[in-house]
Formats: structure tokens, C-alpha cells, sequence
């Protein structure tokens, strides 16, 4: 006997990613994704938003394979840091996301920024209900990364270009780098910055203080 | 690991349908793939073996129908296919285009018993 199913595959992520977000909304939290390659300077990031927007009450959910080297290291900051390991899983999911929420005090914060697992694929594909995503490529890896992973490049809300410091020392092509970028995606801002070096990152601190009060502005007018 | 929570989602659906049918055992399992979508058949087919184990969907046979993608440019209008790394209008250049097919995911029909 034949069963028409005609059921959609990610279902069942799209429907928690909608809960997360309108949970997210209703509480004025600006949530964001940050994705990039294994050490593309996600976790440095982080700690460059924590240093550079102090008066945000922020937590950070960590998604790694293994290992609590990051929640670790951001908790020795006074962060509040929750850590998924996702168990050989190559992306976080949005019921991950969920249970991570009910550890959080939605209340009083003003941001949460997801730092996924290290991978410029499969995070592409599933929505965790963030309000914003935000990519790292950065300067070591090649300017042709927008070419290899379009998807990635296409669907964020802004890139950062991390170690600029490296520029002298690689086959870098700049110009086509944003070239290629801002054909794949011409509403995304591209910042450069060197984490190493602190070049760059008040953009980014500036950057997370304006969505944020975004976020809780749109939360006021309800 | 790409496709392994994808299959797990398959299983459950399969679950479902095959207990509101009241079905012993599902003998095929049709999916359909968009060509952009960057889910793989084969590394489902291979997390799908060990997965759908001590389920009523063990041993069923998985069917892939693939999807043709399709774009339409929102600068000149014109319909093309667009490619992973293709990503601008063949006919104005414009990168701003609506993928109208080929991103699809889901399970169209099973075969029970």
C-alpha cells in the first residue's frame, strides 16, 4: 500500500527555530549565530564583543564536537558560557538551541551569541532561530572561500575578515575577496579586523550594540 | 556527519505514517532532493543502515527523485538554472535572483505492508 507523505524533511528544525525566535522576541533578546571555519577566530570574536561592548548582558552558547576549551575560556571572563557537544554532529540544531535557552536567564539579558561548530557547510543549512548570522572568513584560509561555500556567504547579515595581520604573509586577493562577496550578498557589510592586533574590532562591538538596542527597542514597541 | 540528524528526521516521519497506517513493515521509502539542497543520498543511504535498525523502517529500499533547480532573476525577469557556484543572472549579471526549485527536502510517499 502506497502512503502520500509530502512531508518536509526539516520540519521539525524550522518549527523549534520559530519558537526560539519568537521566545527570543518577546523577551527584547538579540540572538545571533556566528559560523565560520575551524580557527577562523570564532571564540576571539567573542571575546573582542565582550571587551568592546561591556554594558551588554550577554551569555554565549558554545557548539563544539568536544570539549569545553571555549566555555572555559569565555566563563574566565564572568561570562556566562553554556557548552553543547554535539557528539560528532557537524552543526548545531535548533532543539539544541531550545534546551540551551532554559538554562538562561531571558529576563535580563540583552544578547546571546552562538558560536557553532567549526564548519562552513552544514551550518548554512539549519535556522536555530537567531535573529542575526553572522560569518568570520578570515585571512589564512584564501580569498576564494566565498567561491567554494556560496551558501554560507549568501544567507548572513554581516562577514568579518579576521587576521588582517596576516595579509602581508598571504596570497591574498583583497579586492576580489569583496568583489566576490558583495556579488553573493550586496546587503552584507564586510569588516576587517585582526583579533590579534585589535585592529578593526570596534566596528564589530558597535556593530552588536545597535542590533541589540534594535531588538530591544522593537521589543518596547509591542 | 551532515546527514545523520536529516536521517533521523526521515525515521520519524516514516514512524509516524507507518502507526497511523497500522503498518508491520515499510518496503520503500520515496525522497525528494532538490539539486541545491547540499543533503547527500548516499550518506543518507549509509546512516539510514544503521539508524533505522529495530524499526519498522529496517531494510526498507530509499528512492531519490531529484528536483531540477530553477531561478528567476528580479532585475530582468529571466528564468534560468542556476548552478552552486553560479551565482548571477546568465542574461543581466544580477545576482539577485529567487530560487523557485531545488532546495526541497521531504518524504513524498512510502510503500507499506
Amino acid at each position: 500500500m502506497r502512503i502520500e507523505v509530502n512531508k518536509n524533511i526539516l520540519a521539525s528544525n524550522a518549527a523549534a527555530a520559530g519558537k526560539n525566535r519568537e521566545r527570543l522576541r518577546r523577551h527584547g533578546v538579540f540572538m545571533v549565530n556566528l559560523m565560520a571555519s575551524p580557527g577562523a577566530g570564532k571564540t576571539s570574536a567573542i571575546i573582542k564583543a565582550i571587551e568592546r561592548a561591556p554594558e551588554l548582558k550577554m551569555a554565549v552558547i558554545e557548539g563544539d564536537i568536544a570539549s569545553e576549551i571555549d566555555s572555559l575560556t569565555i566563563e574566565a571572563m564572568g561570562i556566562t558560557a553554556l557548552q553543547i557537544n554535539t557528539g560528532g554532529s557537524c552543526h548545531l540544531t535548533a532543539s539544541m538551541i531550545t534546551s540551551a535557552l532554559n538554562y538562561l536567564d531571558l529576563d535580563v539579558l540583552d544578547l546571546i551569541v552562538i558560536e557553532n561548530v567549526g564548519n562552513l557547510v552544514c551550518p548554512a543549512e539549519f535556522d536555530l532561530g537567531e535573529t542575526a548570522r553572522v560569518m568570520i572568513a578570515s585571512i589564512a584560509e584564501g580569498d576564494d572561500k566565498p567561491d567554494k561555500y556560496p551558501l554560507m556567504f549568501r544567507q548572513v547579515d554581516l562577514i568579518l575578515l579576521n587576521k588582517m595581520d596576516l595579509l602581508p604573509y598571504c596570497d591574498f586577493d583583497l579586492p576580489r575577496f569583496r568583489q566576490v562577496v558583495t556579488t553573493l550578498n550586496p546587503a552584507a557589510p564586510i569588516l576587517e579586523l585582526s583579533c590579534k592586533e585589535n585592529r578593526g574590532v570596534a566596528g564589530w562591538g558597535e556593530w552588536l550594540t545597535g542590533a541589540t538596542a534594535s531588538t530591544r527597542a522593537a521589543k518596547a514597541a509591542d | 556527519m551532515h546527514e545523520y540528524s536529516v536521517t533521523e528526521n526521515i525515521i520519524a516521519i516514516v514512524q509516524d505514517e507507518a502507526a497511523r497506517a497500522g503498518a508491520a513493515r515499510v518496503g520503500s521509502i520515496n525522497i525528494i532532493l532538490g539539486e541545491l539542497s547540499t543533503f547527500s543520498g548516499q550518506s543518507i543511504e549509509f546512516y539510514f543502515g544503521e539508524l533505522s535498525r529495530g524499526t519498522v523502517a529496517e531494510g526498507a529500499m530509499l528512492n531519490f527523485i531529484y528536483l531540477p533547480a530553477k531561478a528567476v532573476c528580479l532585475e530582468c525577469g529571466s528564468r534560468f538554472k542556476p548552478r552552486h557556484a553560479f551565482y548571477a543572472c546568465p542574461d543581466c549579471g544580477s545576482p539577485m535572483f529567487d530560487i523557485k526549485q531545488g532546495q526541497e527536502m521531504f518524504v513524498e510517499s512510502i510503500e507499506v505492508d
